[in-house]
């Protein structure tokens, strides 16, 4: 299994580096020069005079390749235009809001559209898999910044149950009195609305793939067996269809990683939610190619890791599989 | 005689063929998805294709250029305007309209596209095998992790606000791995049958066993993935206009969506919010049923057996 | 007493095209230790006459006729949950090990030790555990392999390990479906060797279905041929193998080579099975028959008594 493990991380370094380079003939390739796009016009010119020399933008394109990639390598991306700092401080602080926020709604989506799809197979053709099914349907094909809008309009303008935007209040955080909890339940309640906004999104295509992967399941001969044994109906569900079930829906919750990082970006944009996919949008508006590119390369590898994690999860729960 | 006969193989060939087509479509239509599908999907088409009816009324329907002289600012709906109008006075509902054209042009031929591209790499991956095989699905791997909003989203930044259609050609260019990959496994069976290799024996070349052998095996899959590419390719593009990168110069459900944030009217205008959204929704909605009624034409495995024994 | 009684059995299945009978008016019994074969093509309805014993009828399929007595308990007419305590307690069932009949991702033990505590809840794992160890030195698995996933073992050891947990709670009764189809000639003929010493050993009631005839005679005290859902010649193996008088019968034995058996012709059966949607007025055979005559379409054919014990559906026998 480390061999494995080990594996699939050498793979995700040769991935990081590809996309590196691309991005890297990207950002020569584009149209106007590299200086005025990496360094801040605002900066003096000896600062500036700094960071090219540590960007290497005055020296031979190999140079200028080879530099970048020891940058890179060490989490040096430059200066942010926008934030005048260094982009790793910038990104570094939103790092684990994203992944608070996208672990959180794929964990939970993933677990409800799985009990949910294993009810709905169980209840095949009853008004409850009808239900599951159309809800499923519906909310999974429901246009993600929307959905993100008018939940922000009924539930926090209309109704004022959550706040509109964000995920800190400033009185809670200014307050030396708040302890440890006040600040998780306040970050808890800004939470809920983007939460809400991933999950519905999300637990459909779980949803209808534990469905179809468990109809499948249950026309297996183990599960005749099984049924010949005496056990009961919920032992079969629960203890013979649905280990075996799940495995295409780990499979399917590793393909679809990148499309969830799609939405949350989008719903760190609406919810102003401080994380790295909303950095990226921002710097992308703002032409802050520094950030871009590092928010970029951030958000790469939090999608290439959670694979790594997705991956070792399934060869866990297969014992077939073995590295 | 001979040419009779031929005649004659064909014309049966034909009418096999258009037997299988309406028992196809028999249970397509059996499957209430599949109806449900159809019928939003011509609903839609009717919008598009009455886009072009507005402005002829008169320019100030006109959905990108045409303002009301009367209007300043967002008014709800009224008889001029039945959807109301926007922050500077262009019709909502012409804008709607527009945006159905907008979102099958760019759904249908960013799909057809990735689906040509991923089609053409499956076959090749899973014909050649081998060294070619595993490059190229290195690369379809690659691909298919990466996060293709954020990616079409960093190519605008670098090459300025993209064209509606340069935005279809990224779409394509990063949505074609999943079609390669199942094309590819499908190439991978079919190679494995005795009339490949019959093919093969009575001399025909790697180009001819492809394309009058395999691809006709593959297309029908390539044609029901088609489906899911166009809703994907449907909300990429609208995510884009949300965010400020669509084409500025096309009316897309997305570009409405964005207006009605970034000006700060989604609390005070729902007729302005609400129907773009369920534009898109629906119309993602209906691509979806109408790929898995047809998953279940294609597949016979799915459809409802009462046979058993 | 008998152990197994069958009276008049009919099964249908509910089909988009109306009921499809797949099993009509079939008697048998089995006496305690006793063991039947039930011959016939795929589609005949053998199985489905293993699955109504075990009650294990798809949804869409019920019998619409007939009872079916175990060990005095009418499994016929009992509920749900009343079957649940019955099967494997008093009836089991050796799958074809080709099937995937065992769970791939739980390990062999584990579903050993569930099928006893489904029943014997009481029983303690160690107990249950210490038991299983008894069947795997039974049946010939190797005590080291108990903790092993259903991929790791070969088709033979898994045939072994599900008649091992077949006899995890001493049945009366198990039926055997095609168990030894898809492996091996020898791994088979081990396999159907042991099955015949354990049976003699525990005093277990045997229903093996098979599609193959000579393995059925060599196999089993009694042989119900079975045609179109209708058992058309029933009766001690050796009379009905080497005497068989139903020309269906005769065509199973001439389409097996045996090596003990008289040296004849390999003949395949022409023609298919008749479609059991619709009702059938004469002899399902008479279509494939060679001593087909025009009184055979039009009348339903009688039981007649040809040997002791030995009975033959057909009127020209």
């Amino acid at each position: 299994m480390r061999k494995y493990v080990l594996k699939r991380l050498v793979q995700v370094m040769v991935i990081l580096f590809c996309i590196l380079t691309i991005l890297f003939v990207l950002f020569r390739l584009a149209p106007g020069d590299p200086v005025t796009r990496m360094v801040d016009p605002e900066m003096t010119p000896e600062e500036s005079q700094h960071l090219i020399e540590q960007l290497g933008l005055d020296k031979p394109i190999w140079t200028q390749y080879l530099i970048y990639l020891k940058n890179c390598s060490t989490g040096e991306f430059g200066y942010s235009i926008h934030y005048g700092e260094p982009v790793a401080r910038v990104i570094w602080d939103k790092l684990p809001n994203t992944i608070l926020l996208f672990t959180t709604a794929v964990l939970l989506s993933a677990m409800v559209g799985i009990s949910w799809g294993k009810i709905a197979a169980w209840r095949k053709g009853k008004a409850t898999d009808l239900g599951l099914t159309i809800a499923a349907l519906v909310t999974h094909t429901l246009f993600l910044p929307w959905l993100a809008l008018l939940l922000v309009w009924i539930f926090a303008y209309q109704l004022n149950w959550f706040p509109i935007t964000g995920m800190i209040s400033d009185d809670v955080w200014l307050d030396p009195e708040a302890g440890f909890f006040t600040k998780a339940g306040d970050v808890l309640y800004h939470m809920v609305l983007p939460l809400t906004t991933l999950f519905l999104i999300h637990f459909g295509s779980y949803l209808l793939v534990m469905r179809s992967s468990m109809l499948d399941t249950l026309k297996e001969d183990y599960i005749v067996l099984a049924r010949a044994k005496g056990l009961t109906e919920r032992d079969i569900r629960n203890k013979h269809a649905a280990p075996n079930a799940w495995l295409p829906v780990v499979t399917s919750v590793g393909l679809s990683l990148a499309f969830s990082i799609n939405g949350g970006a989008l719903t760190e944009t609406v919810f102003s939610w401080p994380g790295i996919g909303r950095e990226l949008v921002f710097a992308v508006s703002h032409n802050d190619y520094p950030l871009a590119q590092a928010s970029f390369l951030l958000i790469s590898t939090v999608v290439l890791m959670s694979n790594v994690v997705v991956d070792v999860l399934y060869a866990f729960l297969d014992p077939r599989i073995r590295y | 005689m001979q040419q009779a006969t031929i005649q004659d193989l064909k014309a049966k060939r034909r009418a096999l063929w258009r037997q299988r087509f309406m028992e196809n479509w028999r249970v397509f239509l059996r499957n209430p998805l599949g109806r449900i599908g159809i019928s939003l999907l011509i609903m839609f088409g009717l919008m598009a294709a009455c886009s072009y009816i507005p402005p002829m009324i008169d320019p100030m329907y006109h959905p990108m250029t045409g303002v009301d002289p009367k209007v300043v600012s967002s008014v709800g709906p009224s008889w001029q305007h039945w959807l109301g109008t926007d922050f500077m006075g262009r019709d909502i509902f012409s804008q709607l309209l527009a945006g159905a054209r907008v979102a099958f042009m760019v759904g249908v031929s960013a799909a057809f596209m990735s689906v040509v591209l991923g089609t053409a790499v499956g076959m090749t991956a899973g014909y050649m095998g081998r060294f070619t095989d595993t490059a190229l699905m290195r690369l379809a791997d690659m691909i298919m992790v990466l996060p293709t909003l954020l990616v079409v989203l960093m190519l605008a930044a670098l090459f300025g606000k993209l064209s509606i259609w340069m935005i279809v050609l990224m779409i394509a260019l990063f949505r074609w791995p999943g079609v390669s990959r199942i094309i590819r496994a499908q190439t991978l069976s079919l190679k494995q049958r005795p009339f490949i290799d019959a093919a093969r024996v009575s001399g025909a070349s790697h180009l001819r066993i492809i394309f009058r052998h395999i691809m006709p095996n593959v297309l029908p899959l390539a044609f029901l993935y088609m489906t899911f590419r166009v809703t994907s390719a449907i909300v990429i593009e609208a995510g884009l206009a949300f965010l400020g990168f669509g084409d500025p110069g096309t009316v897309s459900w997305g570009m409405m969506l964005q207006w009605v944030w970034k000006t700060g009217h989604m609390f005070q205008a729902p007729y302005w919010l609400l129907p773009p959204g369920i534009c898109i929704s629906l119309i993602t909605l209906s691509f979806y049923m109408l790929g898995r009624a047809m998953d279940e034409v294609l597949d016979p495995r799915l459809r409802d057996e009462t046979q058993a024994g | 007493m008998a152990l197994l009684t069958v009276e008049n059995l009919g099964i249908g299945y509910q089909t988009a095209k109306g009921l499809l009978k797949a099993v009509d008016g079939v008697n048998f019994t089995l006496e305690p230790g006793h063991s039947l074969g039930l011959v016939g093509e795929s589609g005949c309805g053998k199985t489905t006459i293993g699955m109504a014993l075990m009650g294990l009828l798809p949804p869409n399929g019920r019998i619409t006729e007939g009872r079916i007595v175990l060990d005095g308990l009418e499994i016929s007419a009992m509920s749900e949950d009343e079957l649940r305590k019955v099967r494997w307690n008093k009836v089991s069932m050796i799958f074809q090990a080709a099937m995937n009949a065992l769970n791939p991702v739980k390990r062999i033990s584990a579903q050993m030790v569930e099928a006893i505590q489904v029943h014997r809840p009481e029983v303690s794992d160690e107990a249950a555990l210490t038991r299983v160890e008894g069947l795997f030195n039974l049946v010939g698995l190797p005590l080291e392999r108990l903790y092993d996933f259903p991929h790791q073992y070969s088709g033979g050891m898994k045939q072994r390990a599900i008649i091992a947990m077949a006899l995890a709670l001493n049945p009366k009764l198990v039926i055997a479906d095609e168990p030894t189809t898809a492996l091996d000639v020898i791994v088979q003929d081990q396999i159907l060797k042991e099955t015949k010493e354990l049976q003699r050993q525990f005093n277990i009631g045997i229903i093996f279905i098979s599609h193959d005839i000579s393995i059925v005679a060599d196999v089993c005290h009694q042989i119900g041929v079975m045609y179109a859902g209708q058992l058309v010649e029933s009766g001690p193996a050796e009379e009905v193998f080497f005497n068989s008088k139903h020309p269906y019968t005769q065509a199973l034995v001439s389409s097996f080579p045996t090596l003990a058996g008289p040296k004849t012709k390999l003949a395949p059966i022409p023609g298919e099975p008749p479609n059991l949607t619709g009702t059938i007025p004469g002899c399902r055979f008479c279509d494939r028959c060679p001593k087909d005559t025009a009184s055979c379409k039009l009348d339903h054919p009688q039981w007649q008594e040809v040997g002791p014990g030995h009975h033959v559906l057909c009127d020209h026998c």
